[in-house]
């Protein structure tokens, strides 16, 4: 325990020189060479953050604010990919018939980067909530389909007899067995999933929104204004960081029986 | 007796295989039925499977509308993610190798690196777009940047997965440090390289496309975005199929390769 | 004696053919054997010779290809929970504690909680793993993950239980260990049990009857019937004569 607190205290200590060094670099750089022309000091940025915190970026909106919108957008769309993406990904590692029919549909969807369905959603959609629902969807469905499928493709067929053998019928063996074997697969397709809808967020708010934490870094761009790009930035980092976070902790709480050790 | 089994279990077999290819028909027939024939949705938003394919071999030399031919878009992504690709991974492999092996490289490199890692590629096209303005450059930046992160973090927790034991044995034979870090740490590694190569190319991929939509002249996302301006959802429908034939062939490539470097199968 | 026993298992002309895209298999042939209601059978034969496969058929998880098995007059048809089996590998439920491993059975037939969790209990504290009942599997050393194994077997109540080399892969002192564990938990709670194993001592350690199957395709060479006083005495010279004549037999069989 001792030493366990030593060493969190040793590591610490050497990533607060590594941040302090890279924003002393940082500061420095800015200050005094042709870079400066480009970027603003770390001091600025976060001086910027602390005052879009309570004054609008834009029209109206103020940094979090952009940020709840964006993470609104996330929490719908991934919410569908996830009951959509669960239930088809366990569907075709279960059923053969329901893998036939969709398994060449889905492959031929796969393999299409999730930005690159933002024109055809703008066309289709227009350029409201529904597009970037449709986008978001996308980006996360096809992550969850894949490995909720690879899960419930390698469901211990053994395990199904022991369940079987114990008095089971077909209903509860796929609740008490195939269900909790794939919980994993889903997990790991879901962490994939939301990073990937973050990511696609972003780039659906920075095509076509007035809106957004995506819109600001563009309106940055579009004014010239670096400091600006980067507090969207940072807030986009935090945030993505947050969310990893919290997806481990339900997996940690939800997959404690494959945690070994104490 | 044991034919008629064998038949009845490649009879299944081949009775999905139909159903599959059946499956893609109906598809693309109720695809045709309900743009060409019965015209429930208007063709700026969903042109008939004929018209796509049309447009797809048409675009094979037709420069119209967006001023160049499918190859040459290609041949334009291509090169902007192979520059910024090839550097990535030349950069982010061994570093991550390094951090993983040497614990001075370790605490130096990696609080930078864990501030750098949750920002997503896409959030930086702006920057780049400001920086370099809409060249090669911004984007073969961008895709260093996106390649380089899954790189150095997958290199990285190889290394680091190493198992004790293999390393005491190779300890045991006298093997020096460098010797231990070629011949154990790095071939019980290469499997989490290759999957971190695996995901740089997705996650660039995706960078690409995404800088091609906002800032670009070329490529196959200028592409689609040029579809969506004038209406032509022919054009991104021939954009958006040939991105994911392109993944398709980049995967294959990429197993093929994975294949051949990592032998001795996967590590569990 | 054995008219005056109700007979729990008849395996009648057994025949078990495996089809596959390489060619078929013929794994077990015309096995014909009985067991008797509360006895210790076990079955014992050399190397990879489909005794496992003659399991699967008593428990319904395969069907036989030619004669029948009946078990207590009904034909075996499917899985069912009045046969319980104890695999080589533990087959737990990883994702359930060992209670919830244990009361499975029961919570699948919809035995009210209160009662079941009694049920699992005495089982559990029948296996010795009494304070292991919120443990995952993944934390428990092999034998105690077989214990588990066990009383989720008994906590069921089936009539007959079938173990398949259940201390295969375990190391040697903590087989002899399960098989005193085996040993009292069957005098304690009787049942009918099917046994496999390829080990002679362990056979004859255990068994009321031994039953000595000939390899590919399986079929029954001899029978033993073993009434050494029980516990037995791994060094007793009779026990060691069986063990001498059982080797020899099996030799004969390969």
């Amino acid at each position: 325990m001792k030493i366990k607190l030593k060493e969190m205290g040793n590591s610490l200590f050497f990533s607060l020189i590594g941040i302090a060094a890279i924003l002393i670099l940082w500061t420095l750089g800015v200050k005094f060479t042709s870079v400066g022309l480009l970027l603003p000091t770390p001091l600025e940025v976060l001086q910027r953050m602390a005052y879009t915190f309570s004054n609008a970026i834009g029209r109206e909106l103020t940094l979090p604010m952009h940020l709840a919108v964006s993470l609104r957008r996330v929490v719908i769309g991934f919410s569908l990919a996830s009951v959509c993406g669960v239930v088809l990904g366990i569907a075709m590692g279960r059923f053969r018939m329901v893998e036939a029919v969709c398994k060449p549909l889905f492959e031929l969807v796969r393999p299409i980067p999730s930005v690159a369905w933002i024109p055809l959603a703008i066309v289709w959609f227009g350029i409201g909530e529904t597009a970037k629902t449709f986008i978001i969807f996308m980006a996360g469905f096809v992550n969850i389909v894949v490995n909720t499928y690879a899960g419930a493709k390698q469901v211990d067929e053994n395990m199904l007899g022991v369940a079987y053998m114990l008095g089971a019928n077909e209903i509860q063996a796929f609740f008490h067995v195939v269900i909790p074997s794939c919980v994993p697969y889903i997990f790991a397709g879901m962490q994939v999933g939301l990073s990937t809808c973050w990511m696609a967020v972003l780039a659906a708010e920075m095509v076509s929104s007035t809106e957004g934490i995506g819109w600001t870094i563009t309106a940055g761009q579009e004014n010239g204004d670096m400091t600006q790009i980067f507090v969207g930035i940072i807030a986009i980092a935090v945030v993505g960081l947050l969310l990893a976070v919290l997806m481990r902790w339900a997996e940690r709480v939800l997959c404690r029986w494959r945690v070994r050790g104490k | 007796m044991n034919t008629e089994k064998l038949n009845t279990a490649k009879k299944q077999k081949r009775k999905y295989q139909v159903i599959s290819l059946l499956s893609v028909c109906v598809f693309l027939l109720v695809w045709y039925l309900a743009t060409a024939v019965f015209e429930l949705v208007p063709a700026y938003s969903l042109p008939s499977p004929v018209k796509v394919l049309e447009t797809f071999i048409t675009k094979f030399h037709s420069k119209a509308p967006d001023g160049a031919t499918l190859p040459k878009h290609f041949i334009s992504s291509l090169q902007v993610a192979m520059s910024g690709y090839v550097l990535g991974a030349v950069i982010g492999v061994p570093l991550g190798i390094a951090m993983g092996w040497f614990k001075v490289v370790d605490k130096i490199i990696r609080p930078v690196f864990d501030l750098l890692k949750p920002i997503p590629p896409i959030a930086l096209i702006p920057v780049m777009i400001v920086v370099f303005g809409i060249s090669l450059q911004a984007k073969a930046v961008l895709i260093f940047f996106s390649t380089v992160i899954p790189c150095i973090l997958n290199s990285y927790s190889g290394i680091r997965q190493t198992k004790q034991i293999h390393l005491w044995v190779s300890q045991t034979f006298g093997a020096s440090n460098m010797q231990m870090l070629f011949t154990v740490a790095i071939p019980s590694a290469l499997p989490m390289i290759f999957a971190g190569l695996r995901v740089a190319m997705g996650s660039s991929w995706m960078a690409l496309v995404a800088a091609e939509l906002l800032a670009s002249t070329s490529g196959l996302g200028y592409l689609i975005s040029i579809g969506r301006s004038l209406l032509r959802s022919d054009l991104i429908l021939v954009g958006i199929f040939s991105l994911g034939m392109i993944n398709i062939v980049i995967t294959a490539i990429f197993n093929v390769v994975e294949k051949r470097f990592v032998r001795g199968g996967k590590a569990e | 004696m054995s008219e005056t026993r109700k007979t729990v298992i008849e395996c009648k002309h057994v025949s078990k053919t495996f089809y596959s895209m390489a060619g078929d298999n013929l794994v077990v042939s015309d096995l014909n054997f009985n067991v008797y209601e509360n006895e210790f059978v076990v079955l014992f034969g050399p190397g990879q010779c489909g005794k496992s496969t003659i399991l699967n058929l008593i428990s319904g998880l395969e069907s036989p290809t030619g004669g029948e098995i009946v078990v207590s007059g009904e034909k075996v048809s499917g899985p069912s929970p009045k046969r319980g089996m104890v695999y080589q590998t533990t087959n737990l439920f990883m994702w359930y504690t060992v209670m919830q491993n244990v009361e499975f059975g029961p919570k699948m037939q919809g035995v009210p909680k209160k009662i079941r969790r009694e049920r699992a209990q005495k089982y559990i504290d029948l296996v010795g793993l009494n304070g292991f009942e919120n443990q995952f599997p993944v934390k428990l050393s092999g034998g105690m993950q077989q214990r588990v194994g066990i009383a989720r077997a008994y906590a069921n109540e089936p009539e007959l239980i079938c173990m398949d080399e259940p201390f295969g892969h375990l190391d040697a002192q903590t087989r002899y260990l399960m098989e005193e564990e085996v040993e009292r938990i069957s005098n304690t709670a009787r049942r009918t049990v099917v046994f496999v194993t390829n080990n002679a001592e362990e056979a004859i350690y255990l068994a009321d009857r031994i039953i000595l199957l000939h390899n590919c395709p399986t079929s029954v060479h001899k029978e033993y019937t073993v009434d050494l006083p029980r516990p037995r005495d791994y060094t007793s010279p009779e026990f060691l004569a069986l063990r001498e004549q059982i080797t020899a037999d099996m030799d004969n069989t390969l």
